[in-house]
């Protein structure tokens, strides 16, 4: 047991963690000129065990056998990095205040954490938090909350810690910013929002997931529409929703498809095998195709193969093929070919698309945006873009909040614990793709940011001081 | 008394230095007005500029030069490009497109020569070789591309950059009739590249236009007032009749004055900031100053220290003023790209060298040596980088914010500077130690103190730089830390001071190892700064250079043999550390 308490007490440890982190860092680097981010982040990490790719480190050009090595992977070094500090801290940084200074210290910790919470929080700001300005104030007035909650923290650690007390907040910022990624990694989300100009959306795509969506267009007043996840999405199941009137037997699932191809100009040695559909898949092609690995930046299409039931006799009443190609978010809005289906009189769309999710504000008021103008500008007498900027309308009848606001790069929408972003545009500028982003730890970094300057910032003018003394 | 002298002479000399080739050459009547002229304005790449910044980034795209020797005489850039566009039949003999590649020049037809440099006219006969081979190595896939596909493509861009740029200067006025459609299309397709705005916005056109579409009559419309004085300009020139092409220079900016007096606004200023050239003469003098420092402190001196650091100041201050001046004519903060990185680490790191010097008494003159062969290291970077053409360029959109450019990219930055002096200072450490006994146990720990300061300051810098460079992502697009290369490249700065003060607080290095350490810390920075970009993904890939890996590999190689001198046994370092 104390062989183990010394090893995670050792600085040994913390400088083996550090190199291991870098070699860590530098082989993601290297893997992400053949693979695309999101695969080298899970791979390299987001895990406990990484697999480094032997060739990353050599010229593409060379012939290195493709071999995976073994490497503790950001979560390993991550936790064992928490660890190793929390027990050097333990053991070493001891209290060193007693009685009232003591006490004192204690409360103004309590402070500390309630500022620190407040800012983390968003205390005291605009529930509709858009820039009319440039980014100098906002950023400013976020690092200056920031640094009140910092200074705070120091008045409490100078207290309880002495001289140390730089050291100590340094090491709690450092802390404070890894379980802030952490947190990130597990529950902030990333979605897009489509708008053509004109348009009012209350809807946000989920593109990492899909789900195969049937709409009921009977009722004139309203839409039904009957939504199934990706995870029921399997070969063979069968599903039967009551607001359907046939049941759904999925074929084949494809987690990448090509894009459709007329049927006819097809090799007749490719579709040999070709199941006969109705609808769009009787005129196009749609195969499935590898996944898409990084360089090419492209997203996977995934296609679905399904047969529509009749309840009562079991037979098959139409065979189609559904692909994420043929929604119109997915290929910014070129086409929409949404698949009709009549079945028991009624007529039905399906799209297979992103998973979609309906704006609400924290009360559980939805609410929605219209996008009025987009406008790309350009630098006279080049194709070098200046500027992106949406003008928006944001509507929330429930909460009273009607507002025309503009969302341009680096200057975002923040409301109802979103985060919405100038991401993309449309073909000729008929539209704008935000991003929209839910992650509810996004002010720790400004946080600990100033945390950690404060701290080290004491701590070299304390040394500075009496290194000065020292030669004096 | 004797410091008073010596530091005129120093001061007296530095004057000298930079004032010369800032005055601009006299022109008498009988002479072309060309400085005139020079001081023309025009839009090019998004931002206005005298026509001299236009030819000089032209040329120097051109040729690796900003100017143009023929039989053994200079001819200045604006000239040059004043003799091409007017269609002086002596242009098409400039030797001006330089190519390196042997295969490329054996494909054009044309023999090696000393500074590989070859006329228009050299060239234009095998053009068809030329337009195929750039055709068939376009049409691979980026990746697919060979050394000689790279060089044909670097070859043939320069050589429609030149075509577009003497387009754009044509005068259509008799073109024949029937060509004016085919000649309206072709202006139409041009325009959509980025060619040269000569024309400045007047009361018959809101926009910044091109000369030759400005120059074209329409059936309905006539050709613009103000370009057909600019084409009386080039005509004049191109007859050789001086007096009427000094009349219409006068005229042609009288007239700019008169419709648009905005237009003319920093134009002579840049054109002083071109002349100055502050920047490769600062280097020049830094050089001198690391020389006469490594002398005086060898010999521990105290006179020529004292001499060399009054002469780094000397050219610090120009150094500081053209900074200033790149703000004033860009509008952005300092750093913007890898050419301003570069001006800007040199200027830190003299600063630093200034500072050591002064408040730290035993510096000894180690501060004139870093301060020195950074300055001029870094500048002489700068100088290469320099290549691509107009080093105030405009930003992208998303990079387009002074307030992030102004915090993230300076932290940054000056985190480089600070592990670069830290690893400059280790070398001397290790050099020093190993082949003079000038490292006694004073200077040892003299020199442990400078690095474990300036490992403090590149800590505290890189670490809330990076974070900055964080947030920034995350006021854009949501992402605090996306593991883009350049951020990764800066976390690894981060990590490695990190672990050099931790190494030193558990005792793990003696001074010795502790600028091993920081010479380490040199190929971490310097991975961070350029081999990212050679990379070529991610957001910050720009500036991605064949050269530049090269040299970045150099680089990399010295660093560690120098890692390796310093792990040497005692009994070979003769100071005995």
């Amino acid at each position: 047991m104390k062989k183990i308490v010394d090893f995670f007490l050792s600085l040994k440890l913390t400088v083996t963690l550090l190199a291991l982190s870098m070699v860590l860092v530098f082989a993601g680097t290297l893997a992400q000129v053949d693979k695309g981010i999101w695969t080298v982040v899970a791979q390299y990490f987001r895990c406990f065990i990484a697999w480094i790719d032997l060739p990353i480190f050599f010229p593409r050009s060379w012939d290195v056998p493709d071999i995976r090595i073994p490497f503790p992977g950001g979560f390993l070094i991550g936790w064992l990095m928490v660890i190793n500090l929390l027990m050097v801290h333990w053991s070493n940084f001891k209290i060193q205040a007693k009685g009232g200074r003591r006490i004192a210290g204690i409360i103004v910790l309590l402070l500390g954490v309630l500022v620190t919470c407040g800012v983390m929080f968003g205390w005291g700001t605009a529930p509709v938090a858009d820039t009319q300005s440039d980014a100098f104030w906002r950023v400013f007035l976020r690092l200056g909350r920031g640094t009140l909650a910092a200074v705070v923290l120091y008045l409490a650690s100078l207290l309880l810690y002495r001289k140390r007390a730089g050291l100590v907040l340094v090491h709690a910022g450092i802390l404070f910013l890894m379980v802030g990624e952490f947190m990130t990694a597990l529950y902030a989300v990333e979605a897009t929002m489509t708008i053509k100009e004109g348009e009012t959306v209350n809807y946000v795509d989920h593109s990492q997931q899909i789900e195969l969506a049937f709409t009921d267009g009977s009722n004139p007043d309203y839409d039904r529409v009957i939504v199934i996840p990706e995870r029921r999405l399997k070969p063979g199941s069968v599903v039967s929703d009551p607001g359907l009137p046939f049941d759904v037997r999925v074929n084949r699932f494809m987690d990448n498809s090509s894009q459709p191809r007329p049927l006819a100009g097809i090799p007749a040695a490719m579709k040999a095998n070709y199941p006969s559909y109705e609808g769009y898949g009787s005129r196009l092609f749609v195969d499935g195709v590898p996944e898409n690995s990084g360089t090419g930046g492209g997203r996977n299409a995934p296609a679905v193969d399904i047969d529509l039931l009749d309840r009562t006799t079991g037979q098959s009443i139409g065979r189609y093929v559904l692909s994420l190609w043929f929604y119109p978010n997915f290929v910014n809005r070129a086409w929409d070919m949404p698949q009709t289906i009549v079945a028991d009189g009624k007529p039905f769309t399906a799209y297979l698309r992103s998973r979609r999710e309906y704006l609400t504000s924290p009360d559980g008021n939805a609410f929605s945006i219209k996008l009025l103008d987009f406008v790309h500008e350009k630098y006279e007498g080049t194709q070098t873009p200046k500027d992106f900027a949406s003008q928006i309308i944001l509507v929330n009848a429930g909460d009273h909040v009607e507002r025309e606001l503009r969302i341009w790069m680096n200057n975002p929408l923040r409301y109802a614990r979103r985060t919405f972003y100038q991401s993309g545009f449309l073909p000729d500028d008929s539209g704008t793709v935000l991003q929209v982003v839910h992650n509810d730890s996004w002010m720790i970094p400004y946080l600990a940011c100033m945390i950690v300057f404060v701290g080290m910032a004491a701590q070299f003018v304390q040394s500075l001081r009496r290194s000065q003394r020292r030669s004096s | 008394m004797r410091k008073i002298i010596t530091h005129s002479i120093v001061v007296l000399f530095a004057v000298w230095f930079f004032q010369s080739g800032v005055k601009l050459p006299k022109e008498s009547d009988a002479d072309f007005h060309i400085n005139a002229f020079a001081t023309l304005p025009v839009k090019y790449d998004g931002r206005k500029k005298p026509l001299d910044t236009l030819a000089r980034n032209f040329l120097t795209i051109l040729s690796d030069k900003q100017t143009v020797r023929v039989d053994g005489k200079r001819v200045s850039a604006v000239q040059w490009m004043l003799d091409n566009i007017a269609g002086r039949p002596e242009a098409l003999d400039y030797k001006v497109f330089r190519i390196e590649n042997m295969d490329v020049l054996s494909s054009l037809g044309l023999e090696e020569r000393k500074g590989f440099r070859y006329s228009y006219r050299e060239i234009v006969p095998k053009i068809g070789n030329l337009e195929s081979a750039s055709r068939s190595a376009y049409g691979k896939a980026e990746k697919q591309r060979d050394l000689y596909d790279k060089q044909i493509i670097k070859t043939a861009n320069k050589f429609y950059l030149y075509q577009n740029i003497m387009s754009s200067f044509e005068d259509p006025t008799f073109i024949p009739k029937e060509q004016l459609m085919s000649t309206a299309q072709r202006y139409m397709q041009l325009e959509g590249f980025s060619i040269p705005l000569a024309i400045p916005p007047h009361s018959g056109d809101p926009r910044w236009r091109p000369l030759m579409s400005s120059l074209l009559a329409g059936p309905m419309t006539k050709p613009d007032p103000v370009a057909v004085k600019f084409a009386a300009m080039l005509n004049a020139y191109r007859d050789g009749n001086v007096a009427l092409f000094n009349s219409a220079v006068a005229e042609y900016e009288a007239l700019v004055r008169a419709e648009n007096p905005a237009a003319l606004k920093k134009l002579s200023f840049e054109i002083f900031y071109n002349r100055l050239g502050a920047f490769m003469k600062a280097a020049e003098l830094y050089l001198l100053v690391f020389i006469i420092s490594c002398f005086g402190w060898l010999a521990r001196k105290r006179g020529p220290i004292d001499a060399a650091l009054a002469l780094m100041v000397c050219a610090f201050i120009p150094h500081t003023f053209a900074i200033i001046a790149r703000c004033f004519l860009s509008g952005y903060p300092p750093v913007t790209n890898l050419y301003s990185s570069a001006i800007f680490i040199g200027w830190a790191a003299v600063l630093a060298g200034i500072v050591l010097e002064a408040v730290y008494r035993k510096a000894e003159g180690m501060g004139n040596l870093v301060g020195g062969i950074a300055g001029f290291v870094t500048l002489l970077i700068a100088h290469f980088l320099a290549g691509d053409g107009d080093t105030m360029e405009q930003m992208r959109a998303v990079l387009d914010t002074r307030f992030w450019l102004a915090t993230h990219v300076i932290t940054v930055t000056l985190g480089y500077m600070a592990t670069f002096v830290t690893g400059t200072l280790g070398v001397f450490y290790i050099v020093s130690g190993l082949f003079t006994k000038r490292l006694d146990e004073q200077t040892n720990e003299n020199m442990y103190r400078m690095m474990y300061g300036t490992t403090c300051f590149a800590l505290l810098l890189s670490f809330v730089g990076t974070v900055l460079g964080g947030l920034w992502a995350d006021d854009s697009w949501g992402r605090f830390w996306g593991w883009d290369p350049k951020e990764n490249g800066a976390l690894l700065i981060v990590l490695w001071t990190a672990i050099m003060l931790h190494a030193r607080t558990g005792k793990m290095v003696s001074n010795r190892g502790f600028a091993v350490m920081a010479v380490t810390g040199n190929i971490v920075t310097a991975w961070s700064w350029f081999g990212v970009n050679q990379l070529s993904v991610g957001l910050h890939s720009y500036g991605f250079t064949q050269s530049a890996t090269f040299w970045l590999l150099v680089f990399v190689g010295t660093q560690l043999a120098i890692v390796g001198l310093g792990l040497l046994p005692s009994k070979v370092w003769r100071s005995g550390q």
